[in-house]
């Protein structure tokens, strides 16, 4: 899942670079939902989210000039938007911003989502609305950097190089850091296994 | 298999993919997007907005790569120009005023060779000045002007040239 060498948005900065405010719409275009999904899930937020995504898309366009290429432009826009949104938790704080409201409903009938559960005992065991919701407690429970890693290897299905790039860590650390993830999460969704109740 | 594995927590967390935003937020955030640049722009002074202009038009010609160089060189030119005016402008007095405390210091074995009676003409001479800012003082009137020549010291044993 490497990325391409020729960046596919290369044009469009380009254009972007020389004034066509049009071509840095279509990236706005391209680009949110994709960092809506890591921001949404750093933060258990939806209006923060929002903020911050207006504010990473207006910082990017400010800083678009000085974009040289180096990277790919979905690996600097990724870099925007953890390193504010990382800057954003640490200003929030642990204050704790579960928004279950927001998880769809619909989730439970969704074809893949079925599919993915119907072999697993524990979640077949568990009410699922439930398990998703201790799913997001235990995922608020990581320190921001370890949720960002997460985020970006389990949710959005980056592979460890990219988000090495994008952290700028070495892929040791991004490896290291989902191994304690993961016993973190794992420990703490065995409790609930253990208790349900609790 | 009564334990969470890797696996079923990989598998719990693809399914937060599946959370999405309130329906229509996707196609209303370029709106919003371009609502709030608007806004943040009638925010900035005009000249800001001049100078943003007239950048992006350079880049769009393309005078950077033409202009950079001369230009930088000129303005360098032009600060060292006026930073050495200003300081060959400034009076000659106030520069004097500031060197001349720490000259004169007094090694710590003068003291006591200097009174009000012993006349300035009859002192020591030693090749270091051997007089202190505040003794200096004592030998003027206080509402005299402060002195900056060291009278105490000859500048020459020489005999005055006379026609």
């Amino acid at each position: 899942m490497d990325q391409p060498r020729v960046d596919p948005d290369q044009e469009l900065v380009t254009r972007t670079q020389s004034g066509d405010a049009g071509a840095f719409d279509e990236l706005v275009i391209k680009y949110t939902p994709r960092l809506y999904g890591l921001v949404y899930n750093m933060t258990s937020n939806h209006e923060d989210t929002n903020d911050l995504l207006q504010d990473i898309f207006a910082k990017a366009y400010r800083a678009i000039r000085g974009f040289r290429g180096k990277s790919s432009f979905y690996t600097w826009i990724h870099s925007i938007a953890v390193n504010m949104t990382l800057n954003f938790l640490k200003k929030r704080g642990r204050r704790f911003q579960l928004s279950l409201d927001d998880v769809d409903a619909s989730i439970q009938n969704d074809k893949e989502f079925l599919e993915s559960t119907a072999t697993s005992s524990p979640v077949r065991e568990a009410d699922l609305s439930e398990l998703q919701r201790r799913l997001n407690e235990a995922m608020m429970k990581l320190s921001d950097e370890h949720r960002a890693v997460v985020t970006m290897f389990h949710i959005q299905g980056m592979p460890h190089a990219e988000i090495s790039k994008i952290l700028r860590v070495s892929e040791g650390t991004v490896r290291s850091r989902l191994f304690y993830a993961n016993r973190q999460l794992q420990n703490y969704l065995d409790e609930f296994r253990k208790n349900p109740v609790s | 298999m009564d334990e969470f594995d890797d696996n079923e927590i990989a598998r719990l967390l693809r399914l937060k993919r599946y959370e999405q935003p309130p329906p229509g937020y996707f196609e209303n955030f370029l709106h919003e997007f371009h609502r709030r640049q608007r806004d943040e722009m009638l925010r900035q002074p005009l000249w800001r907005i001049c100078l943003e202009r007239a950048h992006g038009l350079m880049l769009r010609l393309d005078v950077r790569s033409l202009a950079s160089y001369p230009a930088a060189v000129a303005a360098v030119l032009v600060c060292a120009a006026v930073i050495s005016l200003k300081i060959y402008q400034q009076p000659e007095t106030a520069r004097v005023a500031l060197q001349n405390p720490p000259a004169l210091s007094v090694p710590a074995s003068a003291e006591g060779e200097w009174s009000l009676t012993s006349p300035v003409a009859t002192q020591i001479f030693r090749t270091q000045p051997v007089r202190r800012f505040n003794e200096s003082a004592q030998t003027h009137q206080a509402a005299a002007p402060p002195r900056y020549v060291l009278d105490s010291v000859p500048v020459s044993y020489e005999p005055t040239f006379r026609f």
